[in-house]
């Protein structure tokens, strides 16, 4: 009877997660398998991918270094500027907005997601071109500024890309945070700059750490923003990627540095996990 | 075909004839010839098909949509829909920077397109690989091999086969901005140059390793289609110097000529006379030095979904009445004396459009080669990634 | 404070007011003003292959969560019941499913599908009995597939932590009084679930909805949205794009606001 009970309760385990598995299995084990099989492979003479075993491709990755170094430093700078943009939002949102109209606000960093990110960069492009922003700044006698195209366009996309993913994890962090603790220390004669200092900012890092982390992972993989606001000079690992299928057709070489890439990726997100445990003093830390 | 032959509506005794003798010749099919004259709707009546009331006669055989792969800017979209009010086939556009981009899609499986447009080189690659189909002659009866110029049509047949029609000629030159740039430019040595310096941050490449990399090669005073790897890294390290310099590296080079954000670029012909005719300042010349000439042609690719349309599409394309058209909104030189019989005077005087044969003399036609060279492919996409 | 407030506002919403300015243009380019007209929604709406876009970006986004959102479910209430280390492997490849960029997931996706029908294509020929033989390729079931790989591992995690902090308590409350696992999951788990399930779904379709990089690869002949939008970027963005763009904000702004309205009416009704 309990033996049977045991049956049954496995079988209805197995039922419940059986889609789950079977999804993951098939759309991201099996590819990833595919990926470092085609890895240690050749390019065919026409281009796509032949059987092979040789590590070659590996070996011409430091041919991408400008794109991974690209990335590896426009990610974080990235992040951080989104930080330090979204953080005081967030604070105001959390804490100063008049609660009355805090949904309304907090909706209104959320609605911009619901146009596609595509057209609101397309609209970058006009405003970073020649006839927007910089027609505007000779008007007052800056002449000559340029933008589109630039590194500078390109981070000012990815910060305006990502700020709402920034504000939203800190908004929520800084919000559960108790009242009560920040009168009290107003109470007990602390100034609010010290008050912000010893108690806001560090029950707020974890929601700082996730939105640091999110940021930074999804800008890794970044394809878009460079592409369209770098004018196909400021490449992202993501861009040589992408070049490396649609334009070189060499499979191979593409798939090993998307391994590289998800490597990288495992690799900042443990760092991240690292100090977020530090900071936590303790490992029940959530980053995504 | 006129609007009122498909509502069914009656026809004159001499249209009548006319389309008779037209289905004799064999240049109309019969279910044209019977959705024409009427007799379509009448035969569809006894046979208990109503579907023909209202649609278009042949509109079941051709589809309701259909799509070709091209370059920026080198059509008319008055063509397409002028194709789609007389067949009720929409058009779908899509657009591509490179023939590596379209073969690569190819390649990859389900592009989708009906059409696509292939440059002269890239053919027999093509025909090796199994991705486009040979083309069925009987279905384009406007095409006409005999007003053809060999010398552009010759690569889209393949042992007696042809594989690919000619859209039209044209070269890989330079457009730039007379009033911004003084410096004279009459070379692709020039070119890159002046990029460097006048022309500095202002100036595109094409995203697209034969014309940038063919014309860094042309520069350095070698062959455009070189692949001996001591040239392909001087071209490298010229395209890496110069590559600060850039404004972008991008096939569609024409809003930001335009609005003035780029004042030189590597320019095709249809760009160069687009852009020429819209902002007479920007000027189109040739390289003194060499560059390409090139023919794109129109092949239908073997995974195509509705094979009908693209043939349907195509044939409405080789019609001298619609190509002389599409030539006068983009501007690309004609292969076809047909064609060219047609245009007004103010196209074919214009230089950019038909050059003295004497400046063509230094370019050459791509080679297949290049297009499947992985040193090529891999000094273009480390330019890009630098 | 507020100044710095209202310039992060303003910089959110400048594109956004520049994008719905020019589906009022006049004039064919996205780029001059050249007078107010609604002509481009009429012609947006007329298109046919920018209105299949957005019904094939609606049918795959509609699809994707609400699979990803049953399974996702499934998975979070299995795993509860699942030992230590199976529960940490599946965790792991939920955390994968997340954390590997879009562009790897399409390019993998697309490679290993492109090598996977090349091998059941001329099998299925091969032992088709009739004329026309199906074959696999890309389209609605590889993009529906990607993106249910992601949000599947979104719904999975949110529901997660909503059951992590419901406490075993009330579940072995309701056992504790007789009543089945099933009934116990319908009346006391589901209710103190569905909130974080919905937030799971909106995630999924909104996400979905939004994606280029990943349909981009997996696509095949298949157009999105996003995949339209960026090529008429290519050839050229008429003020279509912008109308199409402003009735999707609109429609999404009056889901938002029925949504409060219901939740507010709920409350009162409480």
């Amino acid at each position: 009877m309990a033996l049977a009970t045991n049956t049954k309760r496995r079988m209805v385990t197995a039922s419940l997660v059986a889609p789950a598995v079977a999804w993951l299995f098939i759309f991201l084990v099996l590819p990833f398998i595919a990926m470092l099989v085609f890895s240690v492979g050749e390019r065919a003479p026409e281009g796509g991918y032949q059987p092979a075993f040789t590590f070659a491709q590996f070996a011409n990755l430091p041919s991408r270094a400008a794109a991974f170094w690209n990335t590896l430093f426009l990610a974080p700078v990235g992040a951080f500027i989104c930080l330090i943009v979204a953080y005081p939002v967030a604070y105001y949102l959390a804490v100063k907005a008049n609660p009355r109209y805090r949904l309304l606000l907090v909706s209104l960093v959320i609605v911009p997601f619901w146009t596609s990110l595509l057209v609101r960069t397309y609209a970058w492009m006009y405003l970073l071109g020649s006839r927007g922003i910089p027609n505007l700044l000779s008007m007052v006698g800056f002449d000559d500024v340029r933008i589109l195209n630039t590194h500078g366009a390109v981070l000012l996309g990815i910060v305006y890309g990502y700020l709402p993913l920034m504000i939203m994890p800190i908004y929520v962090s800084l919000e559960k945070l108790d009242r009560r603790l920040l009168e009290a220390s107003a109470d007990l004669g602390a100034k609010p700059v010290s008050t912000f200092f010893s108690i806001t900012l560090p029950l707020s890092l974890p929601g700082v750490m996730t939105g640091l982390s999110l940021v930074t992972i999804l800008l890794l993989g970044e394809y878009l923003i460079p592409q369209l606001l770098g004018g196909g000079k400021v490449f992202f690992i993501g861009n040589a990627l992408v070049d490396l299928f649609l334009q070189s057709r060499n499979w191979p070489f593409g798939s090993a540095i998307a391994v590289t890439l998800v490597i990288s990726v495992v690799f900042v997100l443990l760092i991240a996990m690292r100090i977020a445990w530090k900071i936590a003093g303790t490992r029940q830390v959530d980053l995504v | 075909m006129p609007k009122h032959y498909r509502e069914n509506a009656p026809i004159t005794a001499a249209q009548f004839m006319d389309e008779l003798m037209r289905l004799k010749r064999g240049s109309v099919s019969r279910r044209h010839f019977l959705g024409v004259t009427g007799l379509g709707l009448a035969s569809a009546v006894l046979a208990g098909q109503t579907g023909l009331l209202s649609s278009p006669a042949f509109a079941e055989d051709l589809g309701k949509q259909m799509s070709i792969a091209t370059w920026p800017n080198y059509h008319d979209p008055a063509t397409f829909e002028a194709f789609t009010a007389k067949t009720g086939v929409a058009v779908e556009v899509n657009v591509f920077g490179s023939n590596e981009e379209m073969l690569a899609k190819l390649q990859a499986g389900g592009t989708g397109w009906d059409l696509f447009v292939p440059t002269n080189y890239t053919i027999s690659t093509y025909v090796k690989l199994g991705l486009i189909d040979p083309l069925d002659m009987s279905k384009l009866t406007n095409y006409s091999p005999a007003t053809e110029t060999a010398r552009f049509t010759a690569e889209g047949t393949i042992s007696g086969t042809t594989y690919a029609v000619p859209k039209n000629w044209g070269t890989t030159g330079i457009a730039l901005n007379s009033k911004k740039i003084k410096t004279p430019v009459a070379s692709w040595k020039d070119f890159f140059e002046v990029a460097q310096n006048e022309a500095d941050t202002r100036t595109i490449v094409h995203d697209y390793q034969l014309t940038t990399i063919g014309s860094a090669l042309v520069s350095l005073g070698y062959s455009f289609n070189s692949v001996k790897p001591d040239e392909l890294a001087k071209a490298e390290a010229l395209l890496v110097k110069v590559k600060p310099h850039l404004y972008a590296i991008n096939s569609d080079y024409q809003p930001a000529m335009r609005a003035g954000d780029a004042w030189m670029t590597m320019c095709w012909t249809n760009d160069g006379a687009q852009l020429n005719r819209d902002v007479p300042e920007i000027k189109f010349v040739l390289g003194k030095d060499g560059g390409e000439i090139w023919s794109d042609f129109y092949a239908i690719p073997k995974s195509a979904a509705n094979k009908p349309a693209g043939y349907a599409l195509l044939n409405y394309l080789m019609d001298p009445a619609n190509a002389v058209k599409e030539h006068i909104a983009n501007g690309a030189p004609t292969t076809d004396s047909r064609v060219l019989s047609l245009l007004p005077k103010e196209i074919t005087s214009n230089t950019i459009v038909y050059p003295p044969d004497g400046q063509l003399t230094p370019l050459e036609f791509g080679a297949a080669v290049t297009l499947t060279d992985p040193a090529r492919a891999e000094v273009m996409a480390r330019f890009k990634s630098a | 404070m507020r100044a710095f407030i209202s310039a992060v506002y303003v910089f959110l919403y400048a594109p956004i007011a520049l994008v719905v300015l020019f589906s009022f243009n006049a004039g064919r380019n996205a780029s001059e003003f050249t007078g107010f007209s609604t002509m481009w929604y009429g012609k947006a709406l007329g298109n046919t292959f920018l209105v299949a876009a957005l019904q094939n970006s609606l049918i795959i986004a509609l699809t994707s969560a609400t699979l990803a959102a049953i399974f996702g479910t499934m998975a979070a209430i299995g795993m509860e019941r699942l030992g230590t280390r199976t529960r940490a492997v599946l965790d792991g490849l939920f955390a994968a499913a997340i954390v590997v960029p879009g562009v790897v997931i399409g390019i993998a996706t697309l490679v290993a599908l492109v090598e996977v029908f090349s091998f059941l294509n001329p099998l299925l020929n091969a032992i088709w009995p009739g004329a026309n033989p199906p074959q696999l390729g890309l389209g609605y079931g590889s993009i529906v597939a990607a993106h249910g790989l992601f949000s599947m591992a979104l719904v999975t995690m949110i529901v997660k932590a909503r059951i992590a902090s419901l406490g075993r308590d009330i579940v072995e409350a309701s056992s504790d009084l007789y009543a089945t696992p099933l009934t116990t999951f319908r009346l006391v788990v589901l209710p103190q679930i569905l909130p974080s399930v919905l937030a799971g779904f909106l995630l999924s379709f909104t996400f979905s909805f939004d994606d280029f990089i990943i349909a981009f690869f997996v696509a095949g002949s298949k157009t999105t949205l996003p995949i339209y939008v960026f090529a008429s970027i290519r050839r050229g963005v008429t003020p279509e794009i912008n109308a199409i763009a402003t009735l999707v904000l609109v429609a999404s702004l009056m889901m938002i606001l029925i949504a409060r309205i219901l939740m507010r009416e709920k409350k009162t009704t409480n």
